[in-house]
């Protein structure tokens, strides 16, 4: 009986918990939760540390051109980045992640860039279109499309549209960075049904490529999957598509299977924070010194 | 107030009382700040554009991804319900009782039922996928959503099976009906409607899944246009546009319509619930 | 003669569907494993369960932050979701009139519907936020999770706890009555106890939906690949471990995550065995 009740007793008190704690969170989230810190400099508290997964394109880049990255001796690259940095594979997550939180910092393409964030200038230059395509502003990486030995006639074709004026112009429309390029599109004989898998980062510029292509040939069809650089990679590798998008450069041991890759564009990387961050600009070395936990605080950033 | 007196002395019960209340009320409040919030930020954004029939970036239709839902649900019922039907009638009408085979059946659909969806995906890839060669498509899609919701079907026939009164059966046999007749004219019309709740909590369970799905079916935009091709559902559909984050507009009111499925769906299931309990009674 | 071919040739038809379950239960081990297993070796599995180092980079794997993560997770769900859903079950089955009734149960019905994405971006934007002001972290961890996961076990313990008491003979509440106990001192210290092996079913079902949950952890729970040191520092769990990942992984590295996988599949296998135990002992006492 005694134990009946101590064991009752121990329920109501997680039951009270539970529930003080939950609807807690229900009726705070009906206020308004904007904090009015947005002094223009003293941003002061430990720095919430935004990444993306280990393998995706933009974290490679990041912390490539961040040197994050360090090479060992033995040519083995380790990334460097901190342990207690939070992870998501969605950008949407990242995006959300910044705007709900004024000390977080984190990373994301120039091209999914929205108004929910603020993009910091890195070295004194806007992270912008124009600056990444005149060199100012290095924090960017290539889409590359990787072609392997199924690029039948139809493949060729596509390719041959992303690389004229017409597909790059559609590049520059969506707000990436595009090649010279100085031929039109001239339309082969060639039809059929294409797959082109890979970097969830290039599939919307791909599908804006694939859908201006349908117009001006509508007898190859072309079917653009969704995953990620690796898979893209792989897929053409073992033949499943026969053309792979990757957000980065191929590895030696990718080049090395017998695929071979070509830019069709770049994009520039935003370090973003959140809108009421009083800072606006941030150097290279302090964005590797947070992302390696060297700095922890937003004070020891001037 | 005169509620109130009743626990005058007695402050445990109302303890219990107001926690029992509490919880209940917790329960509902969770529910309308879900169901507020989908509906507060999706439905503004529900526009006509949205179920064009072909998705392009500029409209980012879910039209597809629509279609895709239907073509995976009922292929994927087409596959499990006469597995899971006949099966059920195994159990009920033929295996003896404490048959080893029937223990051993039990136990691996207790199992299968209790497998995290990310599971099937990693095993459908794995299979389906890799092994079988399908490579991404709806039909690596289809197989393993049909072996996830084959213990729904099995189960919720079972009871229907058992539920049929054995008069029923008796009858048919002294008519001199073989036993094949009777499960088919007599045992298994009268148990339609206890299969037809699996069969809807099973179409529940296809259309808000997303993890098993990413690995077999893959996220294409379009209509699969054969079995072999790759297809996305709407819930994996609301995935992939949050994974960019360029869509988010779009993907609330993904979120809008796919609630008013499933709000759909359940009252259906609920409909064809209180036929089974007005049957029995 | 004829007739009996047919009977003979459905009731075979009848038994191989039934194997389907089986085949599939073996299927299922026989991929998984197949292809964890060689991993695991390859790694070894002491270093494997218990390395504390994830870096897939630098071909180190170990999971234990992350089966330490799922089972704190669950854990906290458990302990957030049960006593909500046990009290909840009791108003549905003993407290609430026929009015209330029909507005409870297509809500838990819809709660048990709604996709789980679709949580996990509601925990994102509503629940992590409150968190972050509450305790001054990033919101996102370990107990932002727990919650969230409460939460979604709900629908389950809720259902099944309510069949449960209620499939307890109505002389166990008159009789408690009888000896002059309250109503509500009937329900939980008569009813309830008797409806123990279901409630624990419920509680063994909830276990088993929040440690296999992916997509809405995934989103909450920060993803750190490191052991958690307190219930507001962020984590991964298994589930969202092979989430991340699996999409860039090759060779060993993907390996290593379907051996996630195994031992996640470990987990579930044992949890449903307690599962069947209980129920046989229940259905024994009856």
């Amino acid at each position: 009986m005694e134990k009946n009740r101590l064991l009752k007793n121990l329920k109501k008190t997680l039951a009270v918990g539970a529930i003080i704690v939950m609807a807690a969170s229900l009726f705070t989230a009906c206020g308004n939760k904007s904090d009015s810190s947005s002094d223009s400099s003293g941003m002061t508290g430990e720095i919430s540390v935004v990444s993306r997964e280990d393998g995706s394109g933009t974290r490679g880049a990041f912390i490539e051109l961040f040197g994050i990255e360090v090479k060992k001796d033995n040519g083995d690259k380790v990334d460097k980045t901190i342990k207690s940095a939070e992870v998501t594979n969605s950008t949407a997550v990242m995006l959300q992640t910044i705007k709900g939180n004024e000390k977080a910092i984190g990373y994301v393409s120039l091209g999914s860039m929205s108004d929910s964030v603020k993009a910091l200038k890195v070295d004194g230059e806007t992270a912008s279109v124009e600056n990444v395509k005149s060199g100012d502003y290095k924090v960017s990486r290539p889409f590359n499309i990787v072609t392997g030995k199924k690029t039948n006639a139809a493949a060729k074709d596509f390719i041959s549209y992303i690389n004229s004026k017409e597909g790059q112009a559609i590049v520059d429309k969506e707000g990436y960075v595009s090649e010279d390029a100085t031929d039109s599109y001239a339309k082969s004989d060639a039809s059929g049904k294409i797959v082109v898998a890979g970097s969830s980062s290039v599939t919307p510029l791909m599908e804006k490529l694939a859908e201006a292509y349908k117009k001006v040939n509508s007898d190859v069809k072309v079917e653009v999957q969704q995953s990620d650089s690796t898979t893209g990679v792989t897929s053409t590798i073992q033949g499943v598509c026969n053309i792979g998008m990757a957000s980065r450069e191929l590895e030696d041991s990718e080049k090395a299977k017998g695929v071979k890759s070509q830019e069709i564009a770049r994009d520039g990387i935003a370090v973003i924070v959140n809108r009421s961050n009083g800072l606006s600009d941030i150097t290279s070395d302090q964005v590797k010194q947070i992302y390696t936990g060297k700095i922890t605080d937003w004070s020891e950033i001037k | 107030m005169n509620k109130l007196s009743a626990y005058k002395g007695r402050p445990g019960s109302l303890a219990l009382r107001i926690m029992v209340d509490l919880s209940a009320a917790l329960t509902v409040l969770v529910l309308v700040a879900l169901v507020g919030y989908i509906l507060y930020k999706g439905i503004p954004n529900l526009h006509l554009d949205l179920f064009q029939w072909t998705y392009t970036t500029d409209n980012v239709s879910m039209m597809p991804a629509i279609i895709n839902t239907l073509t995976i649900t009922f292929c994927s019922l087409l596959v499990a319900v006469p597995f899971g039907v006949f099966s059920a009638v195994y159990l009920v009408e033929y295996a003896g009782r404490g048959n080893k085979l029937v223990k051993v059946i039990r136990l691996t659909t207790e199992t299968l039922s209790g497998i995290p969806s990310i599971i099937y995906g990693l095993f459908g890839f794995l299979f389906f996928v890799v092994a079988l060669g399908w490579s991404y498509s709806i039909l690596a899609g289809i197989m393993t959503l049909a072996i996830m919701i084959l213990p729904l079907i099995m189960r919720t026939t079972e009871e229907a099976l058992k539920a049929v009164p054995d008069t029923y059966r008796e009858g048919s046999f002294g008519l001199g009906a073989g036993k094949l007749r009777t499960v088919f004219k007599v045992v298994l019309p009268s148990a339609v409607p206890g299969i037809l709740a699996g069969v809807i909590l099973g179409v529940g369970r296809i259309v808000g899944e997303t993890a098993a799905l990413i690995y077999t079916a893959g996220t294409v935009t379009g209509v699969a246009s054969s079995l072999l091709s790759s297809g996305r559902t709407l819930s994996v559909h609301m995935y992939a546009l949050l994974s960019e984050g360029l869509y988010m507009d779009q993907a609330y009111a993904t979120a809008v319509v796919l609630l008013i499925m499933v709000i759909i769906i359940n009252a259906i299931s609920s409909l064809v619930a209180k036929k089974v309990a007005g049957k029995a009674a | 003669m004829n007739n009996s071919f047919k009977e003979k040739a459905m009731q075979l038809v009848f038994l191989l569907a039934a194997c389907a379950s089986i085949i599939a239960v073996i299927l299922i081990c026989v991929f998984m494993f197949g292809n964890g297993i060689p991993a695991m070796s390859k790694i070894g599995i002491v270093n494997f369960l218990t390395g504390t180092l994830w870096e897939p980079f630098a071909d180190v794997y170990g999971i234990l932050p992350m089966i330490v993560g799922s089972i704190y997770v669950t854990v906290g769900a458990i302990i957030i979701g049960v006593p909500v859903g046990i009290f909840c079950a009791a108003y549905m089955a003993r407290f609430c009139g026929p009015l209330q009734y029909k507005v409870l149960k297509p809500a838990i019905d819809l709660l048990a519907g709604i996709p789980s994405i679709v949580y996990g971006f509601f925990g994102l934007v509503v629940i992590v936020p409150i968190m972050k002001d509450i305790f001054g972290t990033s919101g996102k961890g370990i107990l932002t999770a727990s919650i969230m996961l409460g939460i979604m076990i709900l629908p389950t313990i809720i259902t099944v706890s309510e069949s449960a008491i209620r499939a307890v003979p109505e002389s166990y509440y008159e009789g408690s009555l009888a000896l002059g106990a309250t109503h509500e001192r009937s329900v939980f210290a008569t009813l309830i106890p008797a409806a123990k092996s279901g409630i624990t079913a419920a509680v063994i079902l909830g276990v088993g939906r929040a440690i296999g949950e992916t997509l809405a952890v995934s989103m909450i729970i920060g993803n750190q690949a490191i052991m958690p040191d307190s219930i507001l520092s962020g984590a991964r769990t298994m589930t969202t471990n092979i989430v991340l990942e699996m999409g860039y992984a090759t060779g060993i590295h993907r390996q290593a995550l379907i051996a996630t996988g195994v031992v996640l599949f470990a987990f579930i296998l044992i949890i449903n065995l307690l599962f069947t135990l209980i129920k046989e002992r229940s259905a024994r006492n009856e």
